[in-house]
């Protein structure tokens, strides 16, 4: 399996490869590694590539996600359009 | 050409349903009430409902069950509607999302 060719966050197009240099180099935390790639932060809320996520930085690192400070869940949980929220019926 | 199974060996043949016409590109598509977008040009043999908005690289269906955002099109000028979820109506205009602008990347591209 090739690592660059693997697409983790298909929303911001970050290669697994490009995940685990970084995670390995900074030796970051979830959310770092986040803010670092952008993985996770494109259209669909990091639903698809989360769990990816963390878990790359486990086996990259050894920090086990705790829930309380990595990736966590900001309202609204649902991609939801400025138009949707100004009360403009889709 | 059609790749619309109208019969099949385990679930019969299709029933009469009303024919619908819709616009994707610019050309005219037809589906059958009830269907998605998305199910619509997947039996018209229409694979790419977009490109990455930086990248430019071809995306389509990839969860078909509204959660991964992938096949998100434009329809009738709404930005960001998910081609999986969404039913055809009659002379619906759906776009497919192109690459944007990034000034603000080193090496990017200003339109």
């Amino acid at each position: 399996m090739d690592a660059q060719q693997v697409i983790i966050c298909r929303c911001e197009e970050v290669s697994l490869e490009e995940l685990l240099s970084t995670a390995r180099e900074y030796q970051c935390t979830a959310r770092e590694l986040k803010l670092r790639t952008r993985a996770g932060m494109g259209c669909c809320g990091g639903r698809t590539c989360r769990i990816l996520i963390e878990q790359i930085v486990e086996q990259a690192t050894g920090q086990v996600p705790t829930h309380t400070v990595s990736l966590g869940y900001q309202p609204p949980v649902r991609p939801i359009s400025f138009q949707t929220l100004g009360g403009k019926s889709s | 050409m059609s790749q619309r199974i109208f019969h099949h060996p385990v679930l019969g043949s299709m029933e009469e349903r009303t024919a619908l016409q819709f616009q994707f590109n610019g050309a005219v598509y037809t589906a059958y009430e009830g269907e998605t977008i998305a199910g619509a040009l997947l039996a018209a043999g229409v694979r790419t409902l977009r490109v990455h908005e930086e990248t430019g690289a071809p995306r389509g269906i990839y969860c078909n069950i509204g959660h991964c955002y992938e096949c998100r099109v434009h329809v009738d000028g709404i930005p960001t509607v998910r081609a999986c979820m969404t039913l055809v109506t009659e002379g619906m205009c759906v776009t497919a999302g192109s690459v944007l602008p990034t000034p603000l990347k080193k090496g990017g591209h200003a339109k």
